[in-house]
């Protein structure tokens, strides 16, 4: 998986590219998250537009990030998740847990 | 055991992969079925839905059946009908599990939990879902009409 990082208004924008499911690309995503939050960002949109599937152990790390960030004042929000991506969200009943955006920018204002 | 309609229909063996029990071999396999449903242009939104299927259940092998231990190995079996129809079967040499003991992770109160969505998925994604052990271990048969 392909990981970049932009900081924008205060708000980490992170965008992937490729499968978030159990390995590399978890494990990666995992660790940006907690970088950012080790220095104290606590507000974070995904763009989620180039990745065509999110596994369970990908749904798992982004809530459990959620719910860190929403602890310390912040949040995660997704940007442009896929349909399908969207389709096993709700699956698993998480997906009325995230705003969801249509792009980045509507995203960072979204956290004014 | 395969599920019993399928007994009516005839099955092709299209692949037989034998992988290491990591993290890594799981993606290649997950992406190796998938190709092979592009391939029988089976449509994206179906070989989507079987694909992260296969994903959870390798998972649940590498993981849960042989305790992320490289030196095992999980089996992947794909199949299909001259109807569409797709069987995946999943086999490690684990101790197995009750599927009767999982809970639901879409109660409220394990919607945040990081694991356990593993098989509610697979079950949602899938048309008939069968778990049991067999002589050659814990087997999941997964079929897509």
């Amino acid at each position: 998986m392909d990981i970049s990082v932009r900081k924008r208004a205060e708000v980490q924008l992170i965008q992937l590219r490729g499968p978030l499911r159990l390995g590399p690309a978890v494990d990666e995503l995992r660790q940006v998250i907690e970088e950012a939050l080790g220095k104290g960002d606590t507000r974070i949109a995904i763009n989620l537009a180039e990745v065509p599937m999110i596994d369970s152990s990908g749904i798992g790390l982004l809530v459990r990030f959620l719910a860190s960030t929403k602890k310390h004042g912040g949040n995660i929000k997704l940007v442009q998740p896929s349909k399908f991506a969207v389709q096993t969200l709700r699956l698993v009943g998480v997906l009325n847990l995230f705003e969801i955006f249509d792009d980045d920018e509507t995203a960072v204002k979204s956290f004014a | 055991m395969s599920p019993d309609s399928s007994n009516a229909r005839e099955w092709y063996d299209l692949l037989d992969l034998f992988m290491p029990a990591d993290a890594e071999a799981i993606a290649k396999a997950t992406d190796t079925i998938s190709d092979a449903l592009a391939r029988l242009e089976v449509p994206e939104e179906k070989r989507l839905q079987v694909a992260l299927a296969v994903q959870e259940a390798l998972a649940n092998a590498v993981v849960h059946g042989c305790e992320n231990n490289p030196s095992k190995e999980v089996r992947c079996q794909l199949q299909c009908d001259s109807q569409g129809g797709i069987l995946v079967t999943v086999t490690d040499p684990g101790p197995g599990f009750n599927p009767l003991s999982l809970s639901d992770p879409r109660q409220p109160g394990k919607l945040f939990a990081e694991h356990g969505r593993g098989v509610s998925l697979i079950r949602q994604l899938m048309d008939e879902v069968h778990i049991e052990r067999a002589d050659a271990g814990n087997q999941i048969t997964m079929r897509k009409y």
